[in-house]
């Protein structure tokens, strides 16, 4: 349609983010950098439409940068900054304090008496270390002491205040998530509240209060039991995770240990917030409508207060050590028989990750080279796919399989197996690599609809490379080769290499997976489908994902909401990557 | 300072406001109320600039945005799975999914499959319970060859028959699952006990049912109900409208408007019985609870008071008093909400629900209760209505996100035979709300005495309780009888007697 053509280039010229389009696709997405004196970065993307402003910010940090003991840390932090500071979330500041330090005080002698029930229960002396009866009268009558003080507290504390002072002005989605490498806040404000979200995030990272930390505690471990332990596969992947990654932090749950949750400190999440959240640490992103001379004078005005720290935070250290042999797990869970491999590979932005990620293109889709040989032609699959996904210090290609009635997981093994090898042997066809370079960029475009979406994106790139990676990757993609493939998959696909997790259905009633609920078959395979798609896909797609899915509530009609729904909280729930969101 | 004063300070400063252009002092206010506002000035787009109508008399909703080089068709279908035949349940929803997966009259599936991939083109169908619909979304550049293969799809399905067994058995393989989740359990029979047995909302297709539909059916479903007399057009993105217009009247010049009217979604005839039904899954550490009855329908003319009254209760997320009580103040679950559904064709449900650990199902049950009991003998508080109406009449504007949103709003109000009137004055009748009109509508609306809950989960342990709060006991909270529902044969969906 040439007429819809010319005057989208007109409209380009003056748009205020310009996209350069080129047959291949590549987009510029032209972001204003403002660094302040304090070393917090703003990234401002002004764009014309409805009244609102997509606003978020990252702290690079995320569970990698824990250490045995305390993991979970990250994300129990996150829950705590919404938690109130000292002007929100009280009516009484002083006593507010005051009634912590006691409340601290109290904990740390209550932690004497729980190592005494620990080690008793070490030793096998006693079955539930829990069990009220076994308390000492001293140990009794400081829970009595601990609750009294909460519930004098309780009187001061105004509930979900953070919350509600933002809903109250119209924003919405306020949430956050935090994954292996970084920690996300993000909120929609209408265009004319833009200063409150200036005034609301600033004063949180300013003067922060992490009230109800006990509860808050409780609250994240029975999130765990809801993800985790009450999934029918949630617990053996944990356990496939732990057995993949050897020395690599990536090996620990973003969500923490049992025991680690059931022991943290409300001193450990304060020093890990001092350590992690100094603005020279933090990248904030706005995306929508609004005057950027206004927002870089906000920005100075609200985060302009926060100290620069002289220590720079520190990083993971601990690499992956090289694999020497095939590992495999044999699981028996509440699911269909299925296959899941992993290879240990390359990094985000590794010069083996585009042809990597391509690769793992050609694979997935209904005409992906998995669906068309496990599925269609040797009927031993219902569903396969498999996918790059670069963390930001290692990463891993995935490949699975659900093995179809009378067929084994091991033969939907071997049959991903030979797709392998078939890439390590044969260049692949012109025509076959094209197609996944022309999906490549609509999927870009599509990823640029929705300011969250955008801001998400941006976020995430800042935590890994730089979100200037917005605009370079793509040329990468578009100049991946057949060789580079062939290339790719002979240096990383070998037995010695990977583990393997098999899982056989156990008779019993653990439910499969409780998003599937309330929709119909039809439903639950589109639902499942997009299930194996979420765990391949990397954030930004994801981010992708959540902004099409919005797209889709607005033109589905009513009876199609339940399956929408039960997709968005999917999507929500990963991109909190396996434990985040709140 | 308490939260009334505030918002008292917060009223007059903003008078003031509205008399400068941007707050002139860089001063930071020592509480987020004190903050000045321009006030936000959004006026809603009108259906009536973009809406269209062919020579045909098949409405078109277009809405152009050209940031992006993208473009989307979609078409509402009058059908639904309300239509299935008794002994092909499972029909329609096929006949939706099969247009897309079989392939055209001229194009083999596998190959559709191949151009639709190689042009980047997403391409679906689908035929839900009350409506159905094909949808397009593509690069402007390779719009009009990716037109062909939606209209040929739309027009000419192949219905390929490998596709549809292959389909027929992964329905029939999804069977075997049906009673493993708590969430599937919870919303089938949740949705039996709320709508009875017969309406077309709860019947459940069986192997028996899936395996007696062939092609045949398919394509007389098809037949019937896809012409363009049941079609209404949304287009958005990159587009022009008068090229796209003439485009779509090209693309359905000669294909016949059917003269057969499609009957009426049929409202269930059913009363929900009071009481507490149980399902046993000794397995799962976590009990999930819905509880609720019937609610309104979309023209009701109290639906913007419930709208606010429900979420003070449960739909306003963090900020509502269900997860406050719930999560917040005693940490009993991850998650606690209600929804008061406006219904389209019948009324709606109001619906409360949670999981929680077994042992603190009963407390936690007892806790939605006494919110539910709260908002019926309680004014609701300044603030969390002042909070509750900010929330909505500020999140109007994001019904119009997008060119397709808008689009699709427009499209679906038609659809349903909505007066679009009612969006000029959303936020008024919004903001109009008081406390007093709150509570009666909780009063009229929510009925303690009318309450199904229903629980699934480990039993034994759920009606224990927690040894430490021994108070709490399920069974005393229930507003009728006690049953317990045992899960039916997955294939066959009978029941076996208790």
């Amino acid at each position: 349609m040439p007429m819809a053509m010319m005057k989208r280039l007109s409209v380009l010229v003056c748009a205020w983010w310009l996209l350069g389009t080129t047959p291949a696709g590549a987009q510029q997405v032209d972001v204003e950098e403002v660094v302040l004196d304090n070393g917090m970065t703003v990234l401002l993307l002004p764009r014309p439409g409805d009244p609102n402003v997509s606003a978020g910010w990252v702290a690079k940090v995320g569970s990698v940068y824990e250490r045995p003991g305390i993991t979970g840390v990250a994300h129990l932090f996150e829950h705590m900054m919404f938690k109130g500071t000292s002007t929100i979330g009280t009516v009484n500041i002083e006593q507010d304090l005051q009634l912590i330090a006691q409340l601290d005080q109290v904990k740390a002698q209550m932690r004497v008496e729980e190592a005494a029930l620990l080690e008793a229960h070490r030793l096998g002396r006693i079955e539930d270390p829990a069990d009220p009866s076994l308390r000492t009268p001293e140990h009794a009558s400081l829970i009595e002491r601990f609750d009294a003080l909460l519930a004098e507290q309780s009187e001061l504390i105004i509930k979900e205040d953070f919350s509600r002072l933002y809903s109250g002005q119209g924003a919405s989605g306020m949430n956050a998530g935090t994954s292996y490498d970084y920690t996300i806040y993000f909120v929609n404000v209408p265009a004319n509240k833009l200063e409150l979200w200036f005034w609301m995030e600033s004063d949180r990272l300013l003067n922060p209060v992490f009230r109800e930390f006990y509860s808050e505690r409780e609250v994240v471990h029975e999130e765990r039991r809801l993800r985790t332990d009450s999934t029918p596969t949630g617990k053996f992947q944990e356990q496939f995770d732990s057995l993949f990654w050897q020395s690599s932090p990536y090996g620990w749950p973003v969500v923490g240990w049992p025991s680690d949750l059931e022991g943290i400190t409300r001193e450990e999440a304060l020093s890990f917030f001092g350590l992690y959240y100094a603005p020279n640490n933090l990248t904030a992103a706005l995306v929508g409508d609004f005057d950027p001379a206004e927002a870089r004078a906000l920005a100075e005005r609200y985060f302009g207060r926060l100290s620069r720290s002289d220590q720079l935070p520190p990083q993971p250290r601990t690499r992956e050590v090289p694999q020497l042999g095939e590992k495999r797990m044999t699981a028996y869970a509440e699911t269909n028989p299925q296959v899941s491999i992993r290879y240990h590979s390359v990094p985000d932005g590794h010069v083996d990750e585009p042809p990597l990620v391509m690769l793992g293109q050609l694979l997935n889709g209904r005409t992906g080279r998995l669906y068309r040989a496990l599925v269609e032609e040797q009927q031993v699959a219902t569903g396969a796919s498999g996918g790059q996904s670069g963390m930001k210090f290692e990463g891993m290609f995935s490949l699975g399989g659900t093995a179809k009635d009378g067929r084994t997981p091991e033969e939907v093994e071997q049959a991903l197996y030979a797709e392998i090898e078939r890439l390590k042997t044969e260049p692949v066809p012109e025509r076959e690599l094209q197609k996944v370079k022309n999906q490549n960029a609509a999927s870009n475009f599509r990823g640029l609809r929705s300011n969250y979406g955008l801001m998400n994106q941006l976020l995430v790139r800042e935590a890994w490379r730089g979100w200037e990676t917005i605009n370079s990757d793509q040329a990468l993609y578009d100049a991946v080769t057949a060789e580079d493939i062939m290339r790719v998959a002979n240096t990383y696909f070998e037995p010695e290499n990977r583990a393997v997790a098999v899982y056989y259905r156990e008779e019993s009633d653990e439910p499969p997976d409780p998003r599937l609920a309330g929709l119909d078959d039809q439903e639950r395979q589109q639902v499942t489908q997009v299930l194996a798609m979420v765990e391949q896909a990397t954030p930004e797609q994801l981010g992708q994902l959540a902004a099409q899915i919005e797209q889709m509530s607005g033109q589905a009609p009513e009876e199609n909401q339940d399956m929408i729904a039960t997709l968005r909280e999917i999507v929500q729930e990963k991109l909190a990557a396996d434990g985040g969101a709140r | 300072m308490t939260g009334r004063d505030r918002w008292t300070h917060r009223a007059a400063a903003l008078g003031v406001g509205l008399l400068l252009a941007v707050p002139t002092a860089a001063q930071i206010p020592s509480h987020p109320t004190d903050l000045i506002y321009q006030l936000l000035d959004f006026t809603p787009p009108q259906a009536v600039d973009h809406r269209h109508e062919l020579s045909n008399g098949v409405v078109v909703y277009v809405v152009e945005d050209h940031e992006l080089p993208l473009a989307s068709v979609s078409v509402q279908v009058r059908t639904g799975s309300y239509l299935d035949p008794a002994d092909k349940i499972g029909l329609a929803s096929l006949t939706g999914s099969q247009m897309r997966a079989g392939g055209t009259a001229t194009i083999g599936a596998t190959e559709f499959d191949e151009q639709a991939a190689f042009l980047a083109a997403q391409i679906g169908s689908f035929i839900g319970g009350t409506s159905g619909g094909a949808n397009l979304g593509c690069l402007t550049k390779d719009l009009e060859v990716c037109l062909d293969l939606f209209f040929d799809m739309l027009r000419n399905p192949g219905f390929d028959e490998g596709r549809l067994a292959l389909a027929k058995s992964q329905s029939i393989q999804g069977m075997e699952r049906r009673n493993d989740a708590t969430r599937s359990i919870e919303g089938r029979e949740f949705g039996r006990l709320m709508r009875g047995t017969s309406h077309f909302s709860t019947t459940q297709r069986t192997r028996a049912s899936v395996e007696a539909i062939t092609r045949d059916d398919l394509i007389a479903f098809h037949r019937r109900y896809f012409h363009p007399g049941n079609f209404i057009f949304t287009v958005s993105g990159d587009v022009d409208t008068t090229a796209i217009l003439a485009e779509l009247e090209r693309r359905l010049d000669g294909w016949e408007v059917g003269s057969e009217s499609v009957p009426p979604v049929p409202a269930p005839d059913f009363t929900p019985e009071p009481g507490l039904y149980l399902v046993d899954k000794p397995d799962v550490n976590q009990g999930r609870v819905a509880l609720g009855h019937l609610g309104i329908t979309r023209d009701d003319p109290d639906r913007y008071k419930v709208l606010v009254m429900n979420d003070i209760l449960g739909g306003g997320g963090f900020s509502a008093r269900l997860l406050t009580r719930v999560r917040s103040d005693e940490g009993l679950a991850y998650s606690a909400s209600s929804s008061f559904r406006a219904g389209t064709y019948y009324p709606g449900l109001f619906q409360a629900g949670f999981q929680s650990r077994s042992e603190t199902v009963a407390r936690a049950t007892a806790i939605v209760l006494e919110e539910i009991g709260r908002m019926r003998t309680e004014l609701v508080e300044d603030e969390e209505l002042r909070n509750s109406i900010g929330y909505f009449v500020e999140t109007f504007s994001r019904s119009f996100s997008s060119a397709a949103a808008t689009a699709g709003l427009f499209a679906g109000d038609e659809f349903t035979g909505r007066d679009p009137a009612y969006l000029a004055t959303y936020r008024d009748n919004i903001a109009s709300v008081t406390a007093e009109e709150v509570l009666d509508v909780a009063k009229r609306y929510l009925d303690p005495e009318k309450l199904v809950i229903f629980v699934v989960g480990n039993l034994e342990a759920i009606l224990a309780g927690d040894p430490e709060r021994p108070e709490f006991s399920l069974e005393a909270l229930s507003p009728g009888g006690v049953s317990r529902i045992p899960l039916p044969d997955p294939f066959t969906m009978e029941y076996p007697s208790p």
